[in-house]
């Protein structure tokens, strides 16, 4: 029998240790069905017998592709158990779930991304649509920045993406060490670095909790109208589909209806921000 | 549709015809309360007793229910069986089934519950008297069952007043029924009379309007009743565990100690727990007792309210009588938001 609940099941095909705590995943679907996701959209991943946790897509859009990309951090039962996982191991997936980006609010537009720490993760696959298409775009800057050197993601890509040329990436530690020669700071103070033409600039925000308020402090500094900025917000979720109300914010399912919102849309509702 | 009476010695003998047939939950005693479970024999059955500890919901969306079967090579989704025919079952209850009814429905669709719930028979009986001294269910809508039940009996002492709600109630109660006269049916609004008035006499007020709750609970968001109430909460869940319109719930996956099998169980949970909106990384959403207590009582009088046009505290008084510290009542806190709002 299948329920709302009953999840697909899909083998591990690539597994690539990023940092101490983060491991990058590949999944392909069983009888190559493909996810058919939205950049910014989530999955639930059952490790059967350990349980199930929501968990951004990080690659982007491919409608021929039966596989798609997930980065986890260990940090409970689910993602650990992940964790210990190899090629050819089967997980479950249910989704994708939640609202995702509209690529459309974002075609014509300069759009300036802010993927603070684990943020990158969801954020990669709105970026990597945007780059693939990167003709449909303005200007694109990224600012990045995590707590340490040791923990940036995706270093490679983060490289090419710099050297492109048509992208203009800032990137920052909270705390250097002996290897780190760039900015010092939090993610916030690459904003001034930033060129913005507020008038057609996109801002999209994904990061812990706490970095939405500086972060939308800052852009409104520059002048970025509310409407146009954008941010991912993390709850805990439990079922993806609206009914467990876990991650309810007052009247609002982060799963149904987020996690991606609009933060002219959010900022008066009590409990997003 | 039309109603029926059923004379009142032959309801019992019906009632044990149902539970030769299949099975049967109706309250029976349990302690100084009463709960249901599934009965024997009819005489079993209190009537009019006081409001059962568990509502009926528990019998479509279950307290633990295996979701998924786990195997290797082979995921299986599960649906437990629920009881067919659920007597006795009071009017705030049978509003707060239609109520599960819509959320389970919305959208993505939630057969565990739905599946369970298609294949019930919901006989509910009036209450005649209040049932217990925290119940408020006159004032919050609770009362009137608009017929939301198969079939509906109320005492109107020489007989039961037999109401249909469906064809499903109407072909049981066609097996003992006649159909009712025009005197029992005035018999049947003497009795409401005077019930709603006994009622109103002794079922605490709610001094906002009924309908006016979600826009006096939209702009209390920052009253400080929440902190006054929440600083006596134990985050205990106990109003979670005992409300017929908690919908809330957790996973876990459960394995065999030889691990060859297991199986995906889902939960009541509760918002008032502290964990409740907290994720892996340590971030607790909802960290204080305050704030879960407003999101408690907002979910019944002011989001559910408004999305659906009823108040989801159908004011059974479970809660009251459950909450360890007496603060968590939907209409004392209204009151009380309402009382200090005033100019």
């Amino acid at each position: 029998m299948k329920t709302l609940y009953t999840p697909e099941i899909a083998t591990v095909t690539k597994v690539v240790p990023q940092t101490a705590q983060e491991t990058f995943f590949e999944i392909e679907l069983s009888e190559r069905k493909t996810l058919g996701h939205k950049p910014g959209q989530f999955v639930e991943v059952s490790v059967f017998g350990v349980g199930e946790a929501p968990i951004s897509v990080s690659s982007a859009p491919a409608p021929d592709n039966p596989t798609f990309e997930l980065c986890v951090r260990k940090v409970g039962n689910v993602t650990n158990a992940l964790l210990g996982m190899k090629p050819g191991y089967k997980v479950g997936i249910r989704g994708p779930f939640g609202n995702g980006f509209e690529v459309e609010d974002f075609k014509g537009k300069d759009i300036l991304f802010m993927a603070a720490g684990l943020g990158v993760v969801p954020l990669r696959s709105l970026i990597l649509e945007v780059l693939n298409n990167r003709k449909n775009y303005g200007k694109v800057t990224i600012l990045y920045g995590c707590k340490t050197p040791k923990e940036f993601l995706f270093k490679e890509e983060v490289k090419a993406w710099e050297s492109r040329g048509d992208v203009d990436l800032h990137t920052t530690v909270d705390l250097g060490d002996e290897t780190w020669t760039g900015n010092v700071g939090v993610i916030t103070t690459l904003i001034p670095k930033a060129e913005i033409d507020p008038a057609k600039t996109q801002a999209v925000i994904v990061g812990p909790p706490i970095v939405y308020r500086f972060a939308v402090k800052e852009l409104k500094a520059r002048r970025i109208p509310d409407e146009n900025i954008w941010m991912s917000l993390e709850r805990k979720m439990k079922c993806g589909v609206g009914k467990c109300g876990h991650c309810q914010m007052n009247q609002i399912y982060v799963c149904q209806d987020g996690p991606v919102f609009n933060y002219a849309k959010v900022k008066d509702i009590p409990e997003a921000i | 549709m039309k109603s029926y009476a059923v004379k009142k010695s032959d309801l019992g003998k019906w009632i044990d015809g149902l539970i030769e047939r299949n099975e049967v939950a109706a309250p029976l005693k349990h302690g100084n309360s009463t709960d249901f479970d599934l009965i024997r024999s009819a005489k079993e059955i209190v009537w009019g007793g006081p409001q059962t500890v568990a509502p009926p919901k528990k019998y479509f969306f279950l307290q633990f229910e295996d979701i998924l079967s786990l195997q290797p090579n082979k995921i299986e989704g599960l649906n437990a069986s629920a009881p067919k025919t659920i007597i006795g079952i009071h009017p705030c209850d049978l509003n707060a089934v239609y109520l599960m009814d819509q959320v389970f429905a919305e959208k993505n669709r939630d057969e565990n519950y739905l599946e369970k719930r298609k294949k019930a028979v919901l006989i509910g009986v009036d209450c005649l008297k209040p049932c217990a001294p925290e119940s408020i269910c006159l004032r919050m809508g609770g009362l009137d069952p608009r017929g939301r039940f198969d079939l509906f009996l109320t005492d109107i002492v020489a007989s039961f007043f037999v109401e249909v709600g469906t064809p499903k109630g109407e072909a049981l109660i066609r097996e003992i029924g006649r159909e009712s006269t025009a005197a029992e049916a005035k018999k049947l609004a003497a009795v409401r009379k005077k019930r709603d008035q006994l009622f109103n006499k002794e079922q605490k007020k709610l001094l906002p309007k009924l309908k006016e709750l979600p826009k006096l609970m939209g702009k209390s968001q920052n009253h400080p009743e929440w902190a006054a109430r929440g600083e006596k909460c134990y985050s205990c869940g106990s109003c979670n565990a005992v409300c017929p319109t908690c919908y809330c719930f957790d996973v876990q996956d459960y394995m065999h100690v030889n691990l060859a099998k297991g199986v995906r169980q889902r939960f009541w949970d509760g918002c008032m727990l502290d964990d409740f909106a907290k994720v892996a990384s340590g971030e607790n959403f909802r960290e204080n007792r305050s704030e879960r207590l407003r999101h408690r009582t907002y979910r019944k009088l002011h989001y559910l309210f408004e999305k659906w046009g009823e108040s989801y505290c159908t004011g059974c008084g479970r809660c009251v009588k459950a909450c360890l510290t007496n603060i968590v009542s939907p209409l004392e806190i209204a009151n009380t938001l309402f009382g200090k709002g005033k100019k």
